[in-house]
């Protein structure tokens, strides 16, 4: 109850704020936005699964972003920014598949 | 799950046999396996650190929030600016098409007072003849009788919007189905050919330009007009051509349409003035008639209209 509500208190901070990303930022935006889904179903599925921690998602969060912005800076110093990001988003993306399945599992039962 | 399968995955981690396997089977960040057996082995950390960690997950999901928010933001901030960048560029495309109209007008209208001065300043005859070679060379307004033919793309069939197939399209006419309307008008006998009011002159192009047909540089759209002038005889002689025969077999087999009709008192616009950038007008030594002689091939004179030079003149 409190995630949702600080998720919708987040949502609403950044319609009202309405910040600009800076141009360097702009191409680490997307994938901050995937590896933070990420880390939001991963903690909808172990709350599910009753072994929810907060430091661990507050820990998985805060890496997975940071990692992913890594990986793509990295590649975009090297040239390989499109791949690196394409590579962090099936990564993450196979994850977030698997957890939602994982989650379905525990609301439907099918 | 059970802590037992967190610790066989903790166990089969280490050899993993292959990443994209292990990243399938289990999604889900072994980290919250290790703190649930950690919280089962020794109590929960109570009191304040306990609330603490659960704020700071509460900041870290508005941030989530607060990221979902700017990133929605962003994208939508972006497409408008797409769609503007392409109306613009069509609303220019549209406005130089416009002025480029205006412009031919305005042309149009200066080579005629240029012509009315130029009569007035020759005498008639060198005038009339003058005003022979421009009609004959395209650059004159001409009128008389003679043929239309029209071609026009099939329409669209219903299949193929029900399935989408952008690639095999209905038939088109192509450009060289108006080149070989043309060829064979010329070869028949006619003295001026438009294309949906695009005067040919000797240095006219009918070309592709993807799935544009280009009229001298200029685009011409389905239906297709070719007007024609000629002599009486032209129409029964372009029914005969290979071009209509094959027009006709296409369309029979196709769904183009292809019409060859009568056409009585006809006018067609002039060309835009050719410009010519590498052939000079060779100005002969000889006096004038000299040079007349070799430019008409037969009598000089106000009925030598059908003389003017033509890249089919031999073929009549």
């Amino acid at each position: 109850m409190i995630a949702v509500l600080a998720l919708l208190v987040g949502v609403v901070l950044g319609i009202y704020f309405d910040p600009t990303v800076p141009s360097a930022l702009q191409p680490y935006l997307p994938i901050a936005v995937v590896a933070a889904l990420d880390a939001v179903f991963g903690g909808v599925r172990a709350k599910l699964d009753r072994i929810f921690d907060d430091k661990q998602f507050v820990v998985s969060f805060i890496s997975n972003v940071l990692v992913a912005g890594l990986i793509v800076y990295l590649g975009d110093q090297l040239g390989v920014g499109g791949q690196l990001s394409t590579g962090v988003v099936v990564v993450l993306g196979v994850r977030i598949f698997g957890n939602v399945a994982a989650i379905r599992r525990h609301l439907f039962r099918a | 799950m059970t802590t037992g399968q967190g610790e066989e995955k903790r166990a089969g981690r280490v050899y993993a046999p292959d990443f994209l396997t292990e990243l399938f089977r289990n999604p889900l960040d072994p980290g919250y396996a290790d703190a649930a057996a950690r919280r089962r082995d020794a109590p929960a950390p109570a009191g304040w650190r306990g609330s603490s960690a659960r704020a700071v997950a509460a900041v870290v999901l508005a941030v989530v929030g607060f990221l979902f928010a700017v990133a929605y933001q962003e994208t939508m901030a972006d497409e408008p600016s797409r769609s503007q960048a392409r109306a613009g560029l069509i609303a220019q495309i549209k406005q130089r098409e416009s002025e480029t109209d205006e412009l031919s007008v305005r042309a149009d209208r200066l080579r005629e007072e240029v012509g009315r001065q130029r009569d007035a300043a020759l005498s008639g005859s060198r005038a009339a003849r003058l005003r022979n070679l421009e009609a004959g060379t395209g650059l004159g307004r001409v009128r008389g009788d003679g043929v239309v033919v029209e071609l026009a793309d099939a329409a669209p069939k219903d299949d193929d919007a029900v399935t989408g197939d952008s690639d095999v399209g209905p038939p088109r006419v192509y450009y060289s189905d108006l080149q070989k309307v043309a060829n064979d008008l010329w070869a028949t006998g006619a003295e001026a050919i438009a294309i949906n009011g695009q005067r040919l002159t000797a240095t006219s192009t009918i070309r592709s330009a993807g799935a544009a047909i280009l009229v001298d540089f200029r685009p011409v759209t389905s239906p297709y007009k070719v007007t024609a002038i000629g002599p009486d005889t032209m129409r029964d002689d372009f029914e005969e051509s290979r071009a209509a025969y094959l027009m006709r077999r296409v369309a029979e087999t196709t769904g183009l349409s292809f019409r060859v009709r009568d056409a009585e008192d006809v006018t067609l616009p002039a060309a835009p003035e050719p410009r010519l950038r590498y052939a000079e007008p060779s100005v002969s030594p000889s006096p004038s008639p000299s040079g007349s002689a070799a430019d008409t091939s037969t009598s000089p004179g106000p009925s030598g209209s059908g003389a003017s030079p033509r890249p089919s003149g031999g073929v009549r």
